[in-house]
């Protein structure tokens, strides 16, 4: 009798155990289940927002995950933002060229390399932040100025397993940083923000 | 007093006549062909000296605030003013003048125009 019972208490305690494990599992391991998996594409859709010299518009980027750690993921990506051409800079009455672009003006073509670290699962979602650095090509084709602008990412999103090595995912980001550009404009600070859905898809 | 009180009102006149600046490519900025404004530019003259851009219009109506249109190169808008000091923004070669309105060319309107 004594020994059935102290084998149902071990079988007991052995199952609450598992069961609990979800719950007690550290950041780390969890991020193990998000499944992005060693490797993974992704594909976002989402609107760029900027303003005198910064392009926004619409933005489309492709992200390569290439995992670091337990929590931690390179996160290299391709963007492009399409905006409006119309031209927005004049000379004022100094000589001096200004430039005064809207909201959603210009156009870039960026690449970025980013670290995402992936935090403990809410429900069916995986937070994660992400922090990079870049370096894009800036155009405003109506007042024919280019120039190269290096900005600093920061952001966050939240990414949901949809299927086995699919999830789609959310993100928004803050872009800050310096452009450098001709036509008289010299170096320009770059302020902006992006917010972004699409899917990612597993490799390996 | 009596002096504090003419201060207050030539104050308040010279700074409520005139556009006090605000250049953009629509009106004000400098320019030496069209592509430089939105609309039209008036090429660097001794009327307009370093250029400016700005509209054609009929009427005052069509003008940004601020401006007036006034019976020269056709009908364009040009800043309004009181005293010459209020067409500073636009460079030292500018002066406040009556022109004539371009709706009712007998109503004269002061605005900045080259010295």
């Amino acid at each position: 009798m004594r020994r059935r019972l102290t084998t149902a208490l071990a079988l007991a305690a052995a199952t609450a155990s598992a069961h609990a494990e979800p719950s007690l599992v550290s950041g780390p391991e969890q991020a193990d289940q998000d499944e992005i998996g060693d490797q993974a594409i992704g594909a976002e859709l989402g609107v760029a927002g900027g303003g005198r010299v910064t392009p926004g518009g619409l933005r489309i980027a492709g992200h390569y995950l290439y995992q670091l750690s337990h929590q931690d993921w390179f996160d290299g990506t391709a963007s492009f933002t399409y905006g409006g051409g119309e031209a927005r800079c004049f000379r004022d009455r100094m000589d001096t060229f200004l430039c005064d672009h809207g909201f959603t003006d210009g156009s870039s073509v960026e690449i970025s390399a980013n670290v995402r670290r992936v935090f403990a699962p809410r429900g069916s979602f995986h937070p994660f932040a992400r922090a990079g650095i870049g370096v894009a090509l800036v155009r405003f084709s109506g007042d024919d100025v280019s120039g190269l602008a290096f900005p600093l990412h920061a952001g966050g999103g939240i990414r949901a397993r949809v299927a086995p090595g699919f999830a789609v995912v959310a993100q928004a980001d803050v872009q800050l940083g310096l452009g450098l550009f001709g036509h008289g404009l010299g170096a320009e600070p770059q302020l902006g923000m992006t917010v972004t859905a699409g899917a990612e898809f597993r490799l390996r | 007093m009596r002096t504090v009180v003419t201060a207050i009102v030539l104050l308040a006149a010279s700074s409520g006549g005139c556009g006090g600046g605000d250049i953009s490519r629509e009106v004000g900025a400098r320019c030496d062909t069209a592509r430089d404004c939105d609309d039209r530019c008036l090429p660097p003259s001794d009327d307009f000296p370093d250029g400016l851009c700005t509209l054609d219009c009929q009427t005052s109506d069509e003008c940004p605030v601020d401006t007036r249109c006034v019976d020269k190169e056709s009908g364009v808008c040009l800043f309004t003013c009181n005293f010459t000091t209020d067409c500073s923004f636009l460079g030292p070669r500018w002066e406040c003048n009556e022109q004539n309105e371009r709706a009712d060319q007998n109503v004269k309107v002061k605005v900045c125009v080259g010295g």
